[in-house]
């Protein structure tokens, strides 16, 4: 999607159109931005950058607090449409999606053909804009798709890859970061075609496997990393985590439970729609001189329950918070999951029975009314406004997000 | 030391302490056995700190004394040796010298000084009867957590009454529950209660392999230990602690729709469609409707199957999800022929018992499962 937070903000409060537009919080708050439209990105406004950054490079632009639920909504959409395309859709962010097109060309015609279908059907759902790369690799799909921003379609005929990537820069390929971009450019490497010329074995001697990985790439294969399952293939979590960065660091007792209690919903949400159950409860704790520690707790027996994540994230907080110090950041992070539990528990009283029952209203209630349309009463208190990140460390996820 | 004993004697012995000699080998000692050569017998000790056993065989001792030698290093040897009488004759330096007709060998063995102390018996005994205990073991066993962190379900509860004795296990989806008339010395009417470790249970099992009718055990507890006395045999264990759950309370009262079955014809129905239930969850469904039980189970991966076993059964039409292991378990352990399956709803425990008249209660409580 072209500036997704910004296009669909835009659709909201068509005032904001064409303006240097910042989703992401107040100028001067803690946190990051998480979209800029194009008029503020040519002021070198990007996400992931401070807000107060972001402000300092273009004071003029319009802060916008950013609306989670409008942008899951408007993903939730587009998602639907995507799977009228093919059976096998994974989507690699909220605003990104890989298709795999085999076996389609008798039902929706060529490529192009059917990346001009997408497209119109895309804008006749949404009123947003989205660019379409077309290429036999997800990597070169994905490249080719950000060079046909904006509201471009753009189709990298098979045998071509390695020809329309040679002239780009080595950091369009994804993965490479800051620190992998200025060790190429150390020895010389500055377009991908560069990278291409030289010989599988000095680059894996010099950068091991990511090496091999990285020869693959620059020849437009899908090697390595991100890319080496399926198309649409789920793959399972092996942790899930939330964390919150206060407004303001505080040593307020109660706020602070109620932010791990909150923070223990969240994860025990996302436990529960994967259908797992989780054994091990993680706290980290950031003071505000950025001391962190993490600590562990493991539970007697599985749990999916809010309340059991939200006792233990707790008791691990009062155990190890020197409550002298101010906190700035509390997280909850859980792991060793197992497979949901389907024998019912003869010595509770019926408890995990009733809590199951109720969560499964709940988790209803927030699929069609949104995250806060229910919780735990010890958690209210512990609400922030959620942030989403568009297209975060310019990398594509491999987990496909479950549209809400 | 030293003394002659007879080889079957020495291997029947050997092979009783072998469960409860420790095997890992953090401590060394433990993987000893404390022989002690006294009057006309052979005193041989294992213990693993949780469990010991104190057994005994017949010897002529030349010389008293005491020594420790590795357990399955001597069993493993003497094991093999003809049926004859072994010498066994400990030196100064802890080493241990068997002569067996022909074979002369030596073994290292510690220094008995570092070997545990076992407690001794209290005096206030009471006697059980040992036949009725074990068959009570094999009722319940099964149903004993395996979760090590639930520590108190580790083991199964006893009770003894002046009526008689209870054992219950439970493992929090299913709870085994057997009461017996025995006659039992327990002085006042409040009983005896104690958590018995289920790899004492285990053991008591293999020491009572044999007894008849009127054999008895010799039972007593102080504050950390249980003794069971079978003979020249004492098997002592550590207590659990912890309260065991509170089981008269799961005991199911309201379940008024009972269905009559053949033990073998149940039993065979669902080990044969159990093949193709989830390998994980063993989940069956279970219908009950007049006249009959429906088993069925499916799997993704094998396939699906059912089977209809004959049944006298008058209430509603239900369905209910059961893990197969759980049902068979019992099945296996009940010895009657005829059994019954009382159920209330499709989420409520459901209860399986013999039927008909029975000495002795066994009442079997399942959870079912979501399906």
């Amino acid at each position: 999607m072209d500036a997704f937070f910004v296009s669909v903000e835009e659709l909201f409060d068509p005032s904001l159109k064409g303006k240097p537009v910042v989703v992401g919080g107040k100028h001067d708050e803690r946190g990051v931005v998480s979209a800029a439209s194009y008029a503020a990105r040519k002021f070198g406004v990007h996400s992931a950058m401070p807000l107060r950054t972001a402000y300092q490079k273009c004071p003029q632009a319009i802060f916008v607090p950013g609306h989670p639920e409008r942008y899951k909504e408007y993903s939730g959409r587009v998602y639907e449409i995507l799977q009228r395309f093919s059976p096998r859709v994974e989507m690699a962010s909220i605003d990104e999606a890989y298709l795999d097109m085999t076996g389609t060309e008798r039902l929706l015609g060529s490529p192009l053909q059917a990346a001009h279908k997408l497209h119109q059907e895309v804008k006749a759902a949404t009123n947003l804009n989205c660019s379409i790369g077309i290429a036999s690799s997800r990597l070169v799909a994905k490249i080719s798709s950000d060079q046909a921003k904006p509201n471009g379609v753009l189709y990298i005929l098979p045998g071509l890859e390695a020809s329309f990537l040679a002239p780009l820069a080595v950091a369009k390929i994804p993965g490479v970061g800051k620190v992998m971009n200025q060790k190429l450019q150390e020895i010389g490497i500055r377009r991908i075609g560069d990278l291409a010329a030289m010989e599988e074995r000095d680059l894996e001697r010099r950068f091991g496997k990511w090496g091999l990985a990285l020869a693959g790439k620059a020849h437009g294969e899908d090697a390595g990393g991100w890319f080496d399952s399926e198309i649409g293939e789920r793959s399972d979590p092996k942790s899930i985590s939330h964390e919150h960065t206060f407004g303001e660091d505080t040593r307020d007792p109660v706020r602070l439970e109620a932010t791990l209690t909150h923070l223990s919903e969240k994860v025990a949400r996302r436990l529960r729609e994967h259908g797992f159950r989780t054994r091990t409860v993680q706290l980290k704790l950031r003071y505000s001189d950025f001391t962190t520690i993490t600590r562990a707790q493991t539970l007697p027996e599985p749990t999916q329950l809010d309340i059991d994540l939200a006792e233990a994230s707790r008791k691990l907080f009062h155990d190890h918070w020197n409550s002298r110090q101010t906190v700035r950041l509390l997280g909850v992070h859980i792991s060793g999951f197992t497979a949901d539990e389907t024998q019912g528990n003869l010595l509770d009283g019926g408890r995990s029975e009733r809590w199951r029952n109720a969560l499964e209203a709940a988790d209803k209630l927030r699929d069609k009314f949104g995250e806060s349309a229910v919780g735990l009463g010890s958690g209210m208190r512990g609400h922030y406004r959620e942030r989403v990140q568009e297209n975060p460390a310019a990398l594509p996820g491999k987990a496909p997000q479950k549209p809400a | 030391m030293e003394f002659s004993v007879n080889k079957a004697d020495l291997v029947r012995e050997l092979s009783l302490s072998q469960g409860v000699v420790e095997k890992k080998t953090t401590i060394p000692i433990l993987s000893n056995l404390l022989l002690e050569a006294r009057g006309d017998r052979l005193y041989i000790t294992a213990t693993d700190l949780e469990l010991g056993l104190r057994t005994s065989c017949p010897a002529k001792v030349r010389k008293e004394g005491s020594g420790t030698i590795p357990a399955k290093k001597l069993l493993d040897y003497v094991r093999l040796l003809p049926d004859a009488e072994i010498t066994v004759k400990f030196a100064e330096n802890n080493w241990a010298s068997l002569t067996c007709g022909r074979s002369r060998t030596r073994i290292a063995g510690m220094s008995r000084e570092s070997f545990p102390e076992l407690p001794a018996m209290p005096e206030d005994a009471q006697t059980l009867p040992a036949k009725t205990l074990a068959a009570m073991i094999s009722r319940t066993m099964f149903a004993i957590s395996m979760e090590e962190s639930r520590f108190t379900l580790n083991g199964a509860l006893l009770l003894i009454g002046d009526r008689g004795l209870t054992m219950v296990a439970t493992d929090g989806h299913r709870l085994a529950y057997t009461q017996q008339d025995a006659e039992t010395t327990a002085p006042s009417n409040v009983a005896y209660r104690a958590l018995v470790p289920r790899k004492a249970m285990g053991e008591i099992t293999k020491l009572s392999d044999g007894s008849t009718d009127e054999s008895v055990v010799k039972f007593a507890g102080d504050d950390n230990h249980l003794f069971f006395e079978f003979g020249p045999r004492m098997l002592i264990t550590r207590k659990l602690t912890g309260n065991f759950p509170d089981y008269e309370r799961v005991l199911p009262q309201e379940n008024t729709n009972i269905a009559t079955l053949s033990k073998d014809e149940v039993k065979s129905a669902i080990e044969r469609v159990a093949q193709f239930a989830d390998e994980r969850s063993r989940a069956i469904r279970v219908q009950f409707a007049t006249g009959e039980v429906k088993i069925f189970s499916s799997s993704l991966e094998t396939g699906e199957s059912e089977e209809s076993v004959p049944s006298q059964y008058e209430g509603p039409e239900l369905e209910i999800g059961f893990n197969a292991q759980y049902l068979l378990d019992f099945l296996r352990a009940v010895p009657q022929d005829q059994i019954q399956f009382a159920l209330k709803d499709q989420k409520s425990a459901g209860e399986l018992q013999p039927a008909g008249e029975v000495t002795g209660q066994y009442r079997y409580v399942v959870m079912p499962m979501r399906i």
